[in-house]
């Protein structure tokens, strides 16, 4: 035996050990709180860390971490998380852990010392902003001297406009849809298969034997009828997606809701409308919750396989990999059950509750992640349920939330620089639901605020009696709904807002110089829709050209194969017989 | 390194070069990143073997592993397809660490096959081109500008610790 080679070896062997018992926690502590820093972009901390190899074990206390937005506040802390791996899927590199434990989640607490990282800037959102300046150029101040020839002297111009911007970008991927769906009317397979049909029917026609002609008859017909109605499908889906693609050009509409509201401000006059005000009230204050709950979400799914076909596919860079019956495969992380316990709010509700099947690869786990957290206290009850089922080829996931006797100290709605209202000593109750396919979203929420007083911020409404007016809209007022649905795609979410404290500004305004107002209204509107109009023509034009011309293709087409086809169907009648003749 | 360089010189009999030849040309056949390609490694090491003769025809073979593959590749295909050893193949998937080996890719079975036939005529191979490259060759390698400046380097001198 060649011992200077074996000797160094078991030196090394000896100096992994001393590696892992000695410096493993801390580095694998030091690795932890750097991965948690780059994706809070803030700092993290972890009071202690031990695993254990012999039994393989981890235990994490003291976790918190920071919020990139506020310095001396937490996103989230934990005092303890708690596992123990199974040891066979080890061997297979796989850690599976049947029970876990998350002790003390609290969300939002604040930390004696700094939170924010040198040289991190947090990215701002588009979403947030969008609403934040649309919130701080509701104009009210010119309100007093609004003419009837406000908008006489105001030019629109269509470059700025939203929704021209908008209907150029439409008309483009329009285009590139249309493409993309008309090069899909694969009608030559159709014809290629039908002409298959055909000779096997010529084929067919000479058969002698009357049993067989009979089978091959019948076998040559479902074929037909088959292909015939995989044609009609087809057919369905490229009209279904070519019509899908024009659905998008209802955003239009609510762009140009936006241009007109902008077209507005920059007049200096309120909007009337009750969802511009609605944006204006509880818009900046939405967008930032669901800018977070974006935020969660999108870091959720950069950690969530996107499409796990991967894990299965036989992919050896030589050769070629057989697979065996597995007893048990488990994914290469698998948390079975996670018991989770925490406390929620400055008068902290404590809640529990477990989630189970977490999971990096869920195709091979063959379950959808579920979380159900309940907590209650007195009157406040929280509920919260999850589903994130990527098993399939898309992630789906569908959350409800319904939190009552949500106690509210205080709520700021509307801008400092047009309009405020200052909600205080009220409760809640918020009922919120959210589905996401693919990069679809869609949802819902519901705020009811009870028992709460309204003292409105009107000191930048500089006319008198519109100020007196909306003072006098929200006294003796003490509830209201605050509602929000989003829709669109997770990169470019849709919010739409409603509140009936919008109902109440609008009718204030309305009330007070709503004449005045609508006539300027009308006027800037009858120029945003001058300006659109030539775009928006451009774009229905298209679409029509377009949908005549796929239209015609299809109908072509399906004269064609249906010809065939029927063609091909009556001729598929076995040989006449020759029966006996019978004398009577 | 070390071993590259002290093979150069020493453990350089007829049989240890064929040895070395005959398990290079295993290992040159199998997928590197396999348990079965690095318990073989060690093997090499381990044993008195000439090394830079084995990693020369590692790498050798490896150079025309894509031909080599078409031979070995439908030998473990039958082998790991075969309805008689199918149970084996079965347990040895559900046990722990055997899937590490990539027994189960094609070309690791059929490269230990076809490498166990052809270890004989490689050995014999080997042990002649031992035989040669010891009459024609050793003295011209000990003579060498390369091995003698190795020697003279007072640095790998301390690294081999005079072995060269």
């Amino acid at each position: 035996m060649r011992w200077s080679y074996i000797l160094p070896r078991f030196t090394l062997l000896v100096l992994l050990w001393a590696f892992f018992f000695f410096a493993f926690d801390p580095l694998l502590k030091w690795g932890l709180i750097k991965g948690l820093e780059k994706g809070a972009k803030a700092k993290a901390e972890i009071q202690a860390l031990k695993t254990s190899f012999l039994h393989p074990s981890l235990k994490l206390t003291g976790l918190a971490i920071g919020d990139s937005k506020e310095e001396y506040r937490n996103l989230l802390e934990f005092a303890e998380l708690s596992f123990s791996a199974e040891g066979a899927p080890l061997l297979e590199k796989k850690l599976v852990v049947d029970s876990a434990s998350l002790k003390g989640l609290r969300f939002g607490t604040p930390r004696k010392t700094s939170g924010k990282l040198p040289f991190v800037k947090e990215e701002p959102s588009e979403l947030v902003d969008a609403m934040v300046a649309e919130s701080k150029g509701f104009a009210l101040e010119r309100a007093a001297d609004v003419k009837t020839d406000a908008a006489s002297d105001y030019k629109v111009d269509p470059a700025e406009l939203e929704s021209v911007k908008l209907a150029k970008q439409l008309e483009e991927s329009y285009q590139k849809d249309y493409a993309a769906i008309s090069s899909r009317v694969d009608t030559k397979k159709y014809e290629a298969g039908l002409d298959a049909m055909k000779a096997r029917y010529e084929k067919a026609k000479g058969e002698k034997n009357f049993a067989k002609q009979a089978k091959d008859y019948a076998d040559i017909a479902k074929e037909v009828k088959k292909l015939t109605a995989d044609f009609k499908k087809d057919k369905e889906e490229t009209e279904a997606s070519l019509a899908k693609a024009k659905d998008a050009f209802k955003a239009v509409e609510e762009a140009r809701k936006k241009d007109m509201a902008a077209v507005m401000a920059k007049m200096k006059l309120p909007s009337l409308d009750t969802q511009s005000i609605a944006r204006m009230l509880a818009g900046p204050l939405i967008a930032e919750k669901t800018a977070l709950a974006m935020k969660w979400m999108a870091l959720a799914r950069k950690y969530m396989p996107a499409n796990t076909k991967g894990v299965l596919k036989n992919e050896a860079r030589r050769g070629r990999e057989v697979h065996f019956p597995k007893e048990k495969t488990y994914p290469t992380v698998l948390v079975r059950r996670l018991e989770l316990t925490g406390e929620l709010g400055e008068d902290p509700l404590e809640y529990s509750g477990t989630v189970e099947g977490l999971t990096t690869q869920p195709q091979v786990y063959g379950r959808p992640t579920t979380a159900v957290i309940k907590g209650v206290k007195g009157a406040r009850r929280l509920d919260f349920k999850t589903s994130v089922d990527a098993t399939g080829t898309e992630i789906m996931t569908a959350s409800e939330l319904s939190y009552a006797g949500m106690p509210v100290a205080r709520l700021q709605l509307g801008s400092p620089s047009s309009f405020m209202v200052d909600i205080t000593n009220g409760t809640g109750a918020l009922e919120a639901s959210l589905k996401t396919a693919g990069e679809e979203i869609s949802g819902n929420a519901a705020f009811r605020l009870a028992g709460a007083s309204f003292k409105p911020k009107a000191d930048n409404i500089k006319a008198a009696p519109l100020r007196s007016a909306v003072e006098s809209s929200f006294a003796g007022l003490s509830s209201a709904v605050i509602g929000a649905e989003i829709s669109g795609t997770m990169k470019s979410p849709r919010l739409a807002i409603n509140t009936d404290l919008a109902n109440a500004l609008s009718k204030a305004f309305s009330g007070a110089m709503g004449a005045e107002v609508k006539k300027a209204q009308e006027a800037a509107q009858k120029k945003v829709d001058e300006a659109l109009k030539p775009y928006r023509a451009k774009l229905d034009n298209l679409a029509a050209a377009k949908q005549a011309e796929l239209g015609g293709k299809l109908k072509d087409a399906e004269s064609k194969i249906s010809g065939m086809s029927d063609g091909l169907l009556k001729n598929l009648t076995p040989g006449k017989m020759k029966l006996p003749k019978f004398k009577l | 390194m070390r071993q590259f360089f002290q093979g150069l010189t020493a453990e350089t009999t007829a049989g240890q070069i064929g040895a070395g030849i005959t398990l290079g040309f295993l290992i040159g056949l199998m997928p590197k990143a396999t348990l079965t390609a690095q318990l073989l490694i060690v093997l090499m090491m381990a044993t008195r073997v000439n090394i830079p003769m084995a990693i020369l025809t590692v790498f050798a073979v490896s150079l025309v592993n894509p031909l080599l593959d078409k031979i070995t590749d439908p030998i473990g295909y039958a082998l790991l397809t075969s309805e008689a050893l199918r149970p084996l193949w079965t347990k040895l998937y559900n046990m722990p660490i055997a899937p590490w080996t990539g027994f189960n890719n094609t070309v690791v079975p059929g490269g230990l096959v076809f490498g166990a036939l052809l270890s004989a005529p490689v050995y014999f191979t080997g042990r002649r081109f031992g035989v040669f490259y010891n009459e024609k060759f050793r003295e011209r390698v000990m003579n060498s500008k390369f091995v003698k400046g190795l020697k003279a380097s007072w640095l790998l001198d301390w690294y081999f610790k005079g072995a060269v």
